[in-house]
């Protein structure tokens, strides 16, 4: 008993600290306030769960963001995703049950739901909605999150250089984007917009690229 | 190589501090001869602070706070009734949780594998709940599932489970850790929790293939349960060298466990003893 306990203690300590930026983490990865609050009651569920697998001394909120992302990324998006095939299965299913079910008026979204979602979104919302989950991700995990290249990378499991491309043109679109919304509503005008900024697909930005060729130079 | 080639990778290196100390001073002593630069730098730098600006969120809820609190709650009583009580009142009626307890008051964990162990076990335990993380199409599904595999696959009934709400969905062949393996799917409905299982099977294993983490006997079978960061699995391999490995999301490792020994893998075994 008083082992959980101290599992507890230690958890709020270290993990329950740091909801509000999970919450904002998630809240701009789902681009929606309920889900996200169903993704870090899960997140921290599933870390309440493994804390004993949590590493002690390193960045707890690195490692909680993890949870986060890889619990968006495996069940938000699967979920999303999947449903036709479960759906299908579970009709299959059913049927060779005996059962009749209507499976389509299961799943319909009602439209108070949709007037919901609708209200929590704004035009922030509307552009990451835009953007590739893949560059979203790593847009959140750096501009919302500030974390290190080295850590989006090794919670997105690609290299660095993938992560700075990524970063490169999705805040590349997200700027454009942001841009096109406060001037249709009015906000700027015409010649603020920066023709330089729609999204230079040709470019790469690569660090480690860039050190490796130093090197290179340096020691001709 | 001239900064003003690279100045796209270090203008933004540089603006999320990302830059060694050397390559910092480097760039912004180039900065104050290289007006183009200068502008690049600037300009990157107004719209990092126009996305960043508009990428600040909201703090969380206090609502979700306390929802927060009131589940770790329940996960703290759930985890203090005895692993035992627990899976009487959770998981099985009747009859099936009598042979259930009988089955645990026969766990007793043997060993924690050998550092020497294959690590083949680990592989497919991970690759295992990493298969179920991801959503694979089903090849074929429902009640056909069981021929399908003995055409595709192997001679092998899919699991049954004695735990009831478990339904089988489907199948498919797919390629675990290097082995060919067929996956199959269930839906679980337990009170109001809906989630998926899914259990790989692979042929020709001798019996030690899928050890390690941690080994737990039930009568006289050996499983293994494996807690990795992303989720937890239970290996099995049968006296034909046909292994089993579980993954499901939503589920403690002892959960899962409970689960795997309500199947009739375990319960042949059982009942063979």
């Amino acid at each position: 008993m008083l082992a959980a306990r101290e599992k507890r203690t230690e958890f709020e300590r270290q993990a329950l600290v740091h909801v509000d930026a999970l919450y904002g983490a998630a809240y701009r990865l789902t681009r929606n306030a309920r889900d996200a609050e169903d993704l870090v009651q899960d997140s921290l569920l599933r870390a309440y769960r493994f804390w004993d697998s949590f590493e002690q001394d390193s960045n707890c909120k690195a490692w909680l963001l993890r949870i986060v992302t890889n619990t968006f990324i495996n069940e938000y998006q699967r979920r999303k995703r999947s449903r036709e095939v479960l759906d299908a299965a579970t009709a299959e299913q059913d049927a060779t049950d005996g059962i009749l079910v209507h499976a389509e008026a299961n799943d319909r979204k009602s439209p108070e739901r949709a007037l919901l979602e609708r209200s929590v979104s704004d035009d922030v919302q509307r552009a990451l909605d835009a953007l590739p989950d893949d560059f979203r991700t790593a847009v959140v995990l750096c501009d919302v999150q500030g974390l290190s290249y080295k850590e989006i990378a090794e919670i997105m499991q690609t290299p660095v250089g993938t992560v700075m491309s990524r970063l490169f043109r999705g805040r590349k679109l997200l700027a454009t984007a942001l841009r096109e919304f406060a001037q249709a509503e009015g906000y700027v005008r015409e010649e603020t917009r920066n023709a330089g900024a729609i999204v230079e697909d040709e470019k790469t930005v690569d660090l480690e690229k860039y050190r490796a060729a130093k090197a290179r130079e340096g020691s001709r | 190589m001239s900064l003003c080639q690279s100045i796209d990778t270090l203008a933004m290196a540089y603006l999320d501090d990302e830059l060694v100390a050397e390559e910092h001073r480097e760039l912004e002593l180039h900065l104050l001869g290289c007006v183009s630069c200068k502008a690049h730098v600037e300009n990157e730098r107004a719209e990092l602070s126009l996305v960043r600006k508009a990428l600040v969120a909201p703090p969380a809820p206090d609502m979700l706070k306390m929802r927060i609190a009131r589940a770790l709650d329940q996960e703290d009583r759930d985890s203090a009734r005895a692993t035992r009580r627990r899976l009487g009142s959770w998981l099985l009626p009747g009859s099936a949780m009598i042979a259930a307890a009988a089955s645990i008051a026969a766990f007793v964990a043997i060993k924690t594998a050998p550092v020497s162990h294959k690590d083949t076990g680990d592989a497919v335990a991970t690759a295992t709940i990493r298969t179920h993380n991801r959503s694979m199409p089903l090849e074929v599904q429902g009640a056909s599932t069981g021929p399908w595999l003995a055409e595709h696959f192997r001679r092998v009934e899919p699991p049954r489970f004695a735990t009831p709400g478990i339904q089988l969905l489907g199948a498919r062949l797919t390629d675990v850790s290097g082995h060919e393996a067929a996956l199959v799917h269930y839906k679980v409905v337990i009170g109001q929790n809906q989630f998926r299982l899914t259990t790989v099977i692979i042929d020709n294993l001798s019996s030690d293939d899928l050890a390690g983490g941690q080994a737990l006997k039930v009568g006289d079978r050996t499983l293994h349960l494996f807690q990795q960061p992303d989720g937890a699995a239970v290996t099995y391999v049968d006296e034909q060298g046909m292994g089993y490995a579980f993954a499901a999301e939503r589920l403690t490792p002892h959960e899962l466990l409970q689960l795997v020994v309500t199947s009739d893998l375990i319960g042949r075994a059982q009942r063979g003893q």
